[in-house]
């Protein structure tokens, strides 16, 4: 399969292409987190760095297959998600963001400090594994089991406790439950996505996974549209490719790029496709009755 | 809704539109209009792999216009081989994802025959397997740390080489040089936790330290960036050291030494070439008058002969006066000695010319002589030893020992 | 030893103060995450370097420079990336926020070059010895500014029409504006004091540490904003009391031999207090409204 795109793309493209996928997943875990269930998080880096040293440590240094290892990665980050998700149950808004901003500043220093992870020096000799048929695979698995869990009772929930959380409990949604399982759910997106990173870059720095990583995947959902997953994939897609074809303008590439975050938020607030759904796009005839845009003010 | 999904259908339509534009805006751009197919004749392509922005920018910025002199000097001579040499610069900020874009991109769509970079071992760790699975030489002119020229189990990577002084080897002969020419015994070592050429250089030193029989009487670390050292100094103050050993970069140097002076403290620091810079000074004004660095290269007009003296003026004649510094010249000597292989090999084919890089024998570049050794590592003499001091024009460094490798 | 180390924590809780005052009165009155507070900093540490070095001026003079510039950029940026965005969500105007500080901060880059810039010798430092207490002029002089620039803020808010109508437009903004309150008008004076407060930390950190550079925001920012919050968002004395809170915390955690976690330090402290008291120190219980 490899072989067949190959032919088609230069192994260029498949770089940034497969980092492309691999920032899609993770952005459709914090999705479910920010954009469906209307919880901050700043912090969603931390869960890539630990999918990525997690799995990456399993490969390199105790041999356990790829596939097994990127699970465990995913598994690691979703069980730190269920820690960070308490808190969630009791803070709200900014300060959720900046309790999960400093959670990942912490997971970022401890990396720095553990001798396993190699510290400051970093982690290299990790195999290449992560070929373009696996990330978009994945890609494709994810966006199906986003699109059935927003469809679904439990995405209904989330909904329901994004536009207004006491509504949702008086109407029987246990909120503790449903807040965790988003912020697992998410992170084990994002572990997943890290363990692919690892076994693209082939060499990890805890440098790497700073907040500026966080806001960059936040950027990515809310560019796109909250809780829209086309309006996830068309976010990421853009903000990711944007850096490489401005290449030609290097001087001036970073300040193109901030701008271009100012103005498309001016001109789009709700983001690209800010309250297009997926379930709409594909079964519109089924859905006469115009409703809610699926964003508010009080996200 | 139809409204909507028109819209939608439009953003789309849009956001296509514009990554069509943009690869095409792309493969524009990458080679300045150049011609873009694989062979194009008569020039040859070398990769500079580097930041001009970011953290890294500054060793970047200086890594390449040593380059960019050495190609004029080859290209005025004729070329190799009769071509023409041609550098493609890119620039990766210093980010990790944006380095291994940067490498995939010039060996693929700019079809170097070598790379020229990174000055850091990070991003130059992330680039060898890249380079190694392409069968591309990569060429690190600042790369110090461990693993570089091999992987983690320490098998050799045939097309990755450097030519920097090596930490390994410059530590430990500065060490002997601290304690039987300066009495030193009794040492603070400073790490900055977040640069990985400062822990890796702290471990070196620990050894080299222990190994000459001196004591560490105090270990702390500070970060990369940070401003404010008066807590670490006001804990190593009571410790009375003899000196101080810091690992980390300039802008901190400069800054622990002038609370050091601050806490009213009389001693010196030592570190790496990290601190090679007029930063230092910039930072930390006379309180590192004393302060010593050594390096693989220094110019010093005074001492300067042949090739050497040669390069150091024409630099200086091009940049109002300013010295090259150690980038400067390892960016030139990366050049010639891919020149001089690739000569010597009459190939531009990588498997072919990298044969030539084991070869190298006392090759006299600018900044000393070069040795490759049988397991890749340069053997690089002598190691500089340099003190800020005053000079005619302001603060500079002087050669205070040149103490030759074993 | 550990007086030593206070004052040392104190002077650097100063800073951490003098900017998260700027993050909590713009949260207060808007809710908005000024994410480019940080940028506004590092600029008028900049401004305060190029009249000290360029046109060799004193160092009040400098500063007072400093705070103008960056008020009037305060103001700007206030209409430019955050005024359009009033009535969208909060998540849109906080991506908006980030896009003006990499803006910004790849501008000075581009400006200044990456490397750090010394800041000259203004005052001639001297060290004073107060019993076993070693202070510095400098240090003496970051305090005593600080001190009287939040005098000045306290001053403002209590007995000034506008900073009347700032903490006005702070308890309900919707009211205040039926009220008469011109809330723009009440929007771009926050920012424009908030600013030179940044702008005054910017001066008084690049003198004290003798150097300033484009990156120097990002930390401090977010630092100073967790400051804010740990002293609870919104309230004025909250911001103070959590800058010098973190500010010793961050020193003495130093000290004892955490130097290698010290970025943690903060986080780790904030979330802590979170936990037991989740509207920070001083910070108004949040009102659950059905």
């Amino acid at each position: 399969m490899d072989t067949l795109i190959a032919s088609f793309i230069d192994p260029y493209y498949m770089q940034v292409l497969t980092l492309l996928g691999i920032y899609i997943i993770a952005a459709l875990g914090l999705n479910l987190i920010t954009g469906v269930t209307g919880q901050f998080s700043f912090g969603h880096a931390a869960f890539l760095a630990i999918g990525a040293y997690g799995a990456a440590i399993l490969t390199v240094k105790f041999q356990i297959p790829f596939y097994v290892a990127l699970l465990a990665g995913g598994l690691m980050a979703a069980f730190f998600g269920v820690v960070i998700g308490f808190p969630a149950l009791r803070l709200t808004g900014d300060y959720l963001g900046i309790v999960t901003l400093g959670f990942g500043e912490i997971i970022r220093v401890v990396f720095l400090n553990l001798e396993i992870t190699g510290g400051a020096l970093g982690l290299a000799g990790i195999a290449r594994n992560s070929s373009i048929t696996v990330v978009y695979v994945l890609v494709v698995i994810t966006i199906i089991i986003m699109y059935y869990l927003q469809s679904s009772r439990f995405g209904r929930a989330l909904i329901a406790i994004r536009e207004d959380e006491i509504a949702a409990e008086t109407m029987g949604v246990n909120i503790s439950v449903y807040k965790i399982k988003a912020f697992a759910i998410g992170c084990f997106f994002a572990g997943v996505a890290g363990g692919l990173y690892a076994h693209l870059l082939q060499y990890l720095n805890p440098t790497d996974f700073g907040f500026a990583k966080s806001f960059e995947l936040l950027c990515f959902v809310v560019l796109g549209g909250l809780g829209s997953i086309p309006g996830v994939v068309l976010g990421t897609t853009i903000l990711t490719m944007a850096p490489e074809f401005l290449r030609s303008m290097s001087d001036y590439r970073m300040m193109i790029y901030g701008a271009l975050m100012v103005i498309m938020m001016i001109f789009r607030p709700h983001g690209l496709l800010g309250g297009i759904n997926l379930h709409r796009m594909l079964f519109k005839n089924k859905y006469k009755i115009e409703t809610n845009r699926g964003t508010t003010d009080e996200v | 809704m139809k409204k909507r999904s028109l819209l939608w259908v439009l953003i789309t339509l849009l956001a296509l539109s514009l990554m069509v534009v943009g690869c095409g805006g792309g493969e524009q751009a990458a080679t300045d209009g150049a011609d873009t197919s694989a062979d194009s004749g008569d020039t040859i392509k070398i990769g500079f792999l580097g930041a001009k922005t970011g953290g890294h920018a500054d060793f970047g910025i200086k890594t390449l216009a040593g380059m960019q002199m050495a190609v004029d000097d080859i290209n005025k001579a004729g070329g190799i081989l009769g071509k023409q040499l041609e550098i493609v610069e890119e620039d990766h900020g210093s980010k990790l994802t944006e380095g291994a874009n940067v490498v995939q991109k010039l060996i693929q769509r700019d079809k170097v025959v070598a790379i020229i970079g990174d000055p850091t071992t990070g991003i130059t760790k992330l680039a060898a397997p890249i380079a190694e699975d392409n069968k591309i030489v990569l060429l690190s002119a600042g790369a110090v740390g461990d693993n570089v020229v091999n992987d983690e189990q320490g098998n050799l990577r045939e097309f990755v080489y450097r030519n920097t002084l090596l930490d390994a080897v410059a530590a430990p002969s500065v060490v002997k040089y601290l304690k039987e020419e300066l009495g030193w015994q009794r040492v603070a070592l400073i790490t900055s936790m977040n640069n990985d050429y400062s822990v890796g250089l702290s471990k070196i030193f620990k050894q080299a330290l222990l190994d000459n029989g001196l004591e560490i009487v105090a270990e702390e670390s500070v970060q990369d960036g940070d401003q404010n050292f008066s807590a670490q100094v006001t804990s190593i103050k009571p410790k009375n050291p003899d000196g101080i050993v810091f690992t980390g970069y300039y802008t901190e140097g400069g800054l622990l030494m002038k609370e050091v002076r601050k806490q009213g403290m009389d001693i010196n620091m030592v570190g790496g070439d990290g601190m090679l810079g007029a930063t230092l000074w910039e930072m930390g004004g006379e309180a590192v008058n004393g302060s010593m660095v050594y390096c693989g290269f220094e110019a010093d007009p005074s001492m300067a002969e042949g090739k050497t003296k040669d390069f150091i003026d024409r630099y200086s004649e091009a940049n109002n006066g300013e010295l090259p510094n150690m980038f400067v010249a390892q960016g030139y000597d990366a050049v010639m000695m891919l020149a001089d292989s690739i000569t010597a090999a009459n190939s531009v084919d990588p498997s072919v010319f990298k044969e030539e890089f084991k070869k190298l024998a006392d090759w006299q570049g600018v900044s000393g002589t070069i040795t490759i050794q049988d397991n890749h590592e340069p053997l690089k003499s002598p190691v500089y030893l340099l003190e800020v001091a005053e000079g005619d024009n302001g603060q500079q460094f002087k050669v205070k020992a040149a103490i030759p490798v074993k | 030893m550990l007086e030593q180390q206070l004052i040392n924590g104190l002077t650097l809780g100063a800073v951490y103060a003098l900017i998260a005052l700027g993050y909590t009165m713009v949260y207060g009155i808007i809710q908005l995450i000024n994410f480019a507070h940080g940028e506004i900093y590092m600029i008028g540490a900049f401004v305060g370097v190029s009249m000290v070095a360029v046109f060799g001026q004193g160092f009040l003079a400098s500063m007072l420079l400093a705070m103008l510039v960056c008020m009037i950029l305060g103001m700007t940026l206030e209409r430019v990336a955050y005024r359009p965005l009033r009535r969208s969500t909060r998540l849109a105007a906080l991506i908006s926020a980030i896009g003006a500080s990499t803006f910004l901060q790849n501008a000075m880059l581009l400006w200044k070059g990456p490397q750090p810039v010394g800041f000259p010798e203004v005052i001639k430092d001297a060290i004073y010895h107060i019993g076993p207490i070693e202070i510095s002029k400098v240090q003496l002089i970051i305090l005593a500014t600080a001190a009287i620039l939040m005098a000045v803020l306290n001053y403002i808010v209590k007995y000034v029409k506008i900073g009347k109508a700032m903490r006005a437009a702070s308890q309900d903004y919707d009211t205040a504006s039926l009220m008469g309150i011109d809330i723009n008008k009440v929007i771009s004076f926050t920012f424009a004091i908030g600013s030179a407060l940044a702008a005054a930390g910017g001066v008084l950190v690049g003198m004290y540490f003798n150097s300033v550079a484009p990156l120097m925001g990002v930390t401090a920012g977010i630092k100073a904003f967790c400051a804010a919050v740990l002293g609870g968002i919104g309230s004025i004395p909250g911001a103070m009391l959590g800058g010098i809170f973190l500010g010793v915390a961050e020193t003495l955690g130093i000290a004892v031999g955490f130097s290698t976690y010290r970025d943690a330090i903060a986080f780790t402290l904030l979330i802590i207090v979170l936990l037991f008291k989740p509207t920070g120190l001083l910070g108004k219980p949040i009102q659950r409204k059905v």
